[in-house]
């Protein structure tokens, strides 16, 4: 099972890296990852991010990293939209 | 989460170096402690430090230094600052960081880098310390532009301290520190400690009421939300028995009423049963660690699950929970209080009183056989006549565990120590930032042969600042958690924990300016520790103890709690 995670972040140094890091060491892979160019708005620039993750082991559940990913700094706002089969 | 929600605009002021402008933004911001070792990408900022309001501890590692911005973070309540030189300074501050983020330790760490025209280039003593520690911290800053320094330092504090509390990381190019600015920015930021609905509170009160053998399960969060007495206040109230994790101690006091004492591998048998044996969990501030659960799956398995905390990433990350309630643990477990006051009283005499005669059957017998030193009895003795102003700074390993079984505590800044990192070296200079924090108190760190060896370079910290610390050394020539498991888990296959070749600590101790002084025989400890608390500066009290000595009871791993190995040494 396979998990869409759109993710709206901050333009900061290391921003990506510190998203797909938490994604990988929380038990996640990423299959497909997609993003979109800056928008300028309140507080500075910020772009969204479509992440399609799945548990590596099967056991972790995408609503805690969902959680996880809103905790870091710069993350604006984190929705888990649809669920599919993984290939 | 963010936190820049609204950027103000730029301001002029008199034209300052960004080196200038990151003292004076610490000034400014209160910070009159400051931990550190300079190098040469941090050159510009040790040169705006010297004569400014904010006193520098120079260390003699930049570990040392991490180790005590924590302690003195956690002993002052403020937030711990550290700073470092760029490459092996910044890597050096690496374990530091990791050790604030697994307990939740407000600090900022301020390194230097290489200018940015030669970042990316394998420049001499460059390292990507931002990708280094990304895992390590809260949140991290390469600062671009010296304009947004006072900003990005306020940020950064209000980062490290708000909600569940971290590290911080602030990285400033060499160029950075030099270039001169007249504007500054600065950020509102907003108040993001959240305060739960009333509905997850009354679903909370309604679930303590219907329980029978309800469990308080306390763990670090109580002490870092201020909520230490609204605890106190619930667990009074209700009568509910209370366990602790290695963070919490002292968040009730050792030998309270309903107070089973700590629970997991080395945890009291009394407070293990009881929460295996529960049908409802009231966690405060906790994490299920594996080191407080045991085996997961079999952890309180009648047991429903209310928890209160600050960071909804900790829901249900390790067990499912029927009630959570988000958000900072004080004024949430106040309204509880309110909620629970205002209803039927809460009954578990049957179940505190069974509770209670399985803690009473817990007594330790301090009367070991043998003229050498029973470390568990000489830890009673020390929390016994230090009295209410004791600290106790640990290292890690069987002594860690000694001090969490056998010192009381009457307050949770009473006892620090590395619990989420268990970081080998913390002991000495937690000392020194618990002692800098805390003049008044009574800290004593208690190391081991192993521990205090990884830092013993601190000794040189303590002597240069006549640091009045307590250091008790418990030697048993061993590293003796590692033995205690190859005995018992390796089928005696002890390899690599022999430190006999250890050299003569007092010698070592006297080479660096500090008296000391040797317990090896059980008849020296009232004296020696008595030497140890009237002496007035700096002091090393080398007690040695038996190599075999074990520390009881002992929750093998992979087993569940109620699995418990005991002895008698």
């Amino acid at each position: 099972m396979s998990n869409m995670i759109h993710i709206q972040i901050d333009r900061a140094d290391g921003s990506l890296q510190r998203l797909i890091g938490l994604v990988e060491r929380r038990g996640f892979e990423i299959h497909g990852m997609s993003m979109t160019d800056f928008h300028t708005g309140m507080g500075g620039d910020w772009r969204t991010l479509t992440l399609n993750v799945a548990s590596r082991d099967g056991t972790r559940c995408v609503d805690n990293l969902g959680r996880q990913i809103d905790r870091l700094f710069g993350v604006r706002r984190v929705e888990d939209t649809a669920s599919a089969n993984a290939a | 989460m963010t936190v820049s929600t609204i950027q103000m605009p730029a301001h002029e002021t008199t034209a300052q170096t960004g080196a200038s402008l990151v003292v004076s933004t610490l000034e400014r911001m209160g910070v009159d402690v400051v931990f550190g070792y300079p190098g040469g990408a941090i050159m510009p900022i040790y040169d705006a430090i010297a004569g400014s309001g904010v006193r520098h501890y120079l260390c003699r590692h930049e570990q040392g230094a991490a180790f005590a911005a924590d302690a003195y973070a956690r002993t002052s309540g403020k937030v711990g600052v550290c700073m470092a030189t760029s490459g092996p300074g910044a890597t050096n501050l690496v374990t530091g960081i990791a050790n604030a983020m697994l307990d939740s330790v407000p600090m900022v760490c301020i390194t230097g880098n290489v200018a940015q025209g030669v970042m990316g280039t394998d420049a001499f003593q460059e390292v990507d310390i931002m990708g280094v520690t990304m895992p390590l911290v809260k949140h991290s800053y390469l600062v671009r532009d010296a304009a947004d320094i006072p900003a990005i330092i306020e940020e950064a504090f209000h980062i490290a301290r708000s909600g569940r509390p971290g590290p911080v990381l602030i990285d400033l190019p060499k160029d950075i520190q030099f270039q001169t600015t007249a504007e500054t920015r600065a950020f509102h930021l907003p108040n993001d400690n959240a305060i739960a609905d009333s509905a997850s509170i009354r679903a909370a009160a309604d679930a303590i009421r219907s329980a029978k053998r309800p469990i308080i399960y306390i763990g670090g969060g109580a002490k870092i939300s201020g909520a230490v007495e609204t605890v106190r206040e619930f667990a009074a109230m209700t009568g509910i028995p209370q366990v602790s994790t290695l963070n919490a101690l002292g968040t009730i006091p050792t030998g309270q009423d309903n107070y089973l004492g700590m629970l997991g591998m080395h945890g009291t048998r009394a407070a293990n049963d009881a929460v295996q044996a529960s049908d409802l969990l009231i966690v405060v501030g906790a994490r299920f660690d594996d080191r407080a659960t045991g085996k997961l799956a079999e952890f309180a398995p009648n047991a429903g699950v209310i928890h209160f905390d600050v960071d909804a990433s900790e829901i249900g990350k390790l067990r499912a929970v029927a009630v959570p309630v988000v958000g900072d643990l004080k004024p949430n477990l106040e309204a509880l209080n309110r909620e629970l006051a205002a209803g039927d009283t809460i009954n578990v005499r049957d179940w505190s009183d069974q509770c209670r005669a399985q803690m009473a059957q817990c007594a330790v017998d301090y009367n070991a056989p043998g003229d050498g030193v029973f470390a568990p009895a000489l830890l009673y003795q020390l929390s016994e006549m230090a009295g209410p102003s004791f600290i106790a700074a640990c290292d890690v390993g069987q002594h860690q565990m000694w001090v969490a079984q056998h010192c009381a505590f009457s307050r949770p800044q009473a006892h620090i120590t590395s619990g989420g990192l268990g970081a080998m070296g913390f002991g000495l200079p937690a000392g020194i930032g618990a002692k800098l924090a805390d003049p008044d108190a009574c800290v004593v760190t208690i190391t081991g042969d192993g521990g205090v060896m990884m830092n013993i370079q601190e000794l040189a910290t303590v002597n240069r600042f006549k640091i009045p610390l307590k250091i008790v050394l418990l030697d048993n020539s061993r590293l003796g958690m590692v033995r205690q498991w190859q005995e018992f888990f390796f089928e005696r296959n002890f390899s690599e924990i022999d430190l006999s070749d250890n050299p003569d600590f007092v010698k070592v101790a006297e080479a660096f300016g500090i008296e000391a002084f040797r317990i090896d025989h059980k008849d020296q400890v009232t004296d020696g520790l008595k030497r140890l608390l009237e002496t007035d500066g700096p002091i090393l009290a080398h007690v040695i103890i038996n190599p075999e000595d074990n520390v009881w009871p002992l929750v093998p791993p992979g087993k569940n709690n109620s699995e418990m190995m005991e002895g008698s040494r």
